[in-house]
């Protein structure tokens, strides 16, 4: 071993020897509460969707109708930070002479580049920290590695076959005469910066006679997701702020004990934030703080105008999570059935 | 919070109608030499005002005499219970200070001065002295003993912005910090393709010399970036900028120069002065004003410098873009 060697290895030793303190994990228990669902928990406020919540959700199929909640994942929609979602083609049986069999079978196949959380998605119980704390006091520092997350991933959800329901805050916000729609929504919308009130979220339950149950899914039609319909001529204004709930209503939300929390803006909360100085605070009440999932990007606009049409806001919830071990979050498909 | 007193405002179910009366809403125009623009401005007035007992009315003096005076007149016809003034035109603000007086409206001045108001403005010197200051400190940790030169680059005659004060802040601190090192003023006159021009020829004339560059606001910032870069002279020179706008600081989606993913970036930072968070010091201001009847004659921004290790914390990047 040379002299260089062995000074390398030196500073090696000096670095281990400092890395206790500088990679110390924090005390969890001090910064995050601890699930109500058990110490080892890893699933969160999809436990519970019970046997009872999905047979009672069940009733709301009534028509049979299916409306769609989920936006096409595309190039061009407006993606947060340096996401992308790219595809790749293969097709080599289609060329001549490479198709199998008399039959003359042919077949193709995809590769998918793609984070996960992009266009209409879920965000995992592991997606949201509080330094380097997450949901249920987990020291999430002991449980990464280079490719994913070995606690906390998205194969600990349970079911999602739960009661949905749609609160329409801009029939809210119109009929209360404040709705300040944001001129380049081609339909009403809320404006960024607007803060949805647990008042204004009691509003337009009232507006159906609907009461929150225990295992709801929750989503909210702000009228945004206009913008994001016309990618990508509107992705600019879209990622610019949102509409969205503040701290009391995601404690309002948390109170009535729902499985998820999902708008058809980017982050389901208020951007601007309430405070200037806090960042995306809703999703740690939410995720960190209680387990409960977070779905952006939501096509509500087809269910709200739904909801109009039959007096109906509630309805059965399809969705289903890939059993992806480790990942923080994924596009999933949506559909709501009355 | 334990130990925190309730500011009275927050006691009182009063809703207020505060007259905001901003000094351009003109896209294309930058306020104070920075780089910050009348919308800004107005959209932390919009956000600042959810949660308060405050309903504001809008005006927008266009940097038009007449219009201000017309914007005026208009608070007093609705009555308003207090006016937030920002206009750079000295002799209309005395009058619409005395007419606003003669109505009973109380009047918060922001950076401007207004006959008879307290005022909210920028602390130029002080700020300065923090570029200065992160300037020397620099020095002293990383080019002791060597041959340094230090310029001061930007708007230096535009007093109507305070660019003077604020050279000579970082002019002070510099003086302070490295009592040995040549000071050099060069005036760009505003214009960042003047400045680089300028700086390219400092750079080039200014050879085995570390260049500390303090630069009066971001785009000259950048411009100054460009000729060290251009003069093959990046590994001696280092940034410091003034205003900190979003060229600095930027969205999650944006190019911008101060980011921790960006850390070896020559400009170590820029000293914010927070055009785009004037509601927020602002609106408190007002409601202590309407509820106690005082406040400190000055009221001065809390500058701070802005670097790459505490960019993510004073200004989260909370939008996509």
């Amino acid at each position: 071993m040379n002299l260089r060697a062995l000074s390398a290895v030196s500073i090696m030793l000096v670095a281990i020897t400092a890395a206790p303190s500088a990679l110390a994990q924090s005390d969890c228990t001090r910064t995050v509460p601890a699930s109500p669902f058990g110490k080892d928990d890893q699933t969160g406020a999809t436990n519970r969707v019970t046997p009872a919540v999905t047979k009672a959700a069940a009733a709301e199929i009534q028509t049979g109708k299916v409306t769609t909640m989920t936006h096409p994942l595309v190039d061009g929609i407006p993606l947060f930070g340096t996401r992308f979602t790219k595809t790749i083609l293969t097709s080599n049986t289609m060329a001549p002479g490479a198709s199998l069999g008399e039959n003359n079978l042919t077949y193709m196949e995809d590769t998918w580049l793609s984070q996960s959380h992009v266009g209409t998605h879920l965000d995992g119980i592991g997606h949201i920290g509080r330094g380097d704390c997450y949901y249920n006091q987990t020291p999430m520092g002991k449980y990464i590695n280079q490719n994913n997350m070995t606690r906390l991933g998205l194969e600990h959800l349970k079911s999602f076959a739960t009661r949905g329901v749609i609160i329409d805050l801009v029939k809210v916000y119109q009929d209360a005469g404040k709705l300040h729609s944001n001129p380049a929504c081609k339909n009403p919308c809320l404006d960024k910066g607007t803060v949805i009130t647990p008042q204004d979220l009691q509003a337009g339950l009232k507006a159906y006679n609907v009461t929150l149950r225990e295992g709801d899914a929750v989503f909210f039609n702000t009228g945004w997701g206009d913008l994001f319909a016309q990618y990508p001529a509107q992705n600019v204004l879209y990622n610019s702020g949102e509409p969205g709930i503040g701290n009391d209503a995601a404690k309002w939300l948390i109170d009535q004990k729902v499985i998820l929390v999902g708008a058809d803006t980017w982050a389901v909360e208020v951007v601007p934030g309430e405070s200037k100085d806090l960042a995306f605070t809703v999703h740690q009440l939410l995720l960190t703080d209680n387990g409960i999932h977070i779905i952006e990007n939501v096509k509500t606009d087809l269910i709200a105008a739904e909801a109009a049409a039959t007096k109906r806001s509630t309805f059965f919830l399809n969705m289903s999570v890939p059993k992806a071990v480790g990942l923080t979050g994924n596009f999933v498909g949506i559909e709501a059935i009355q | 919070m334990a130990g925190r007193s309730v500011p009275a405002w927050s006691q009182s179910s009063r809703r207020w109608r505060i007259g905001f009366a901003n000094i351009t809403e003109d896209p294309a125009e930058r306020l104070e030499g920075l780089g910050f623009t009348g919308a800004e401005v107005r959209a932390s007035f919009v956000y600042a005002a959810r949660g308060l007992p405050v309903e504001i009315v809008f005006f927008d003096n266009d940097r038009n005499r007449e219009k201000a005076l017309t914007n005026a007149a208009e608070a007093v016809r609705q009555k308003l219970d207090l006016y937030v003034q920002y206009c750079a035109d000295e002799t209309a603000n005395n009058e619409i200070g005395r007419q606003l007086e003669a109505a009973g409206i109380p009047v918060i001045a922001i950076n401007h001065a207004v006959h008879g108001a307290v005022i909210y403005t920028a602390d130029n010197k002080f700020a300065g002295h923090i570029a200065g200051d992160a300037l020397a400190k620099f020095a002293a940790d990383n080019w002791a003993g060597q041959r340094m030169a230090a310029v001061i680059i930007g708007d230096l005659a535009n007093k109507s912005v305070h660019a003077d004060q604020r050279a000579d802040g970082i002019a002070t601190a510099l003086k302070e910090g490295l009592p040995r090192v040549e000071q050099t003023r060069l005036d760009s006159l505003g214009n960042p393709g003047k400045a680089e021009g300028l700086l390219r020829r400092f750079a080039s004339e200014q050879t085995e010399t570390k260049l500390l560059i303090a630069a009066l606001d971001d785009a000259t910032a950048l411009s100054a970036k460009a000729a060290v870069e251009a003069a093959s002279r990046s590994t001696d020179s280092v940034i410091v900028s003034q205003g900190c706008d979003r060229l600095m600081h930027g969205g999650f989606n944006d190019k911008k120069e101060i980011d921790p993913q960006n850390r070896g970036s020559i400009v170590l930072g820029s000293v914010a002065y927070f055009l785009d968070r004037y509601g927020y010091d602002v609106l408190p201001l007002a409601l202590q004003l309407l509820n106690d009847g005082m406040l400190p004659p000055r009221t001065t921004t809390q500058h701070v410098l802005v670097t790459a290790s505490n960019v993510f914390r004073i200004y989260p990047p909370i939008d996509m873009n």
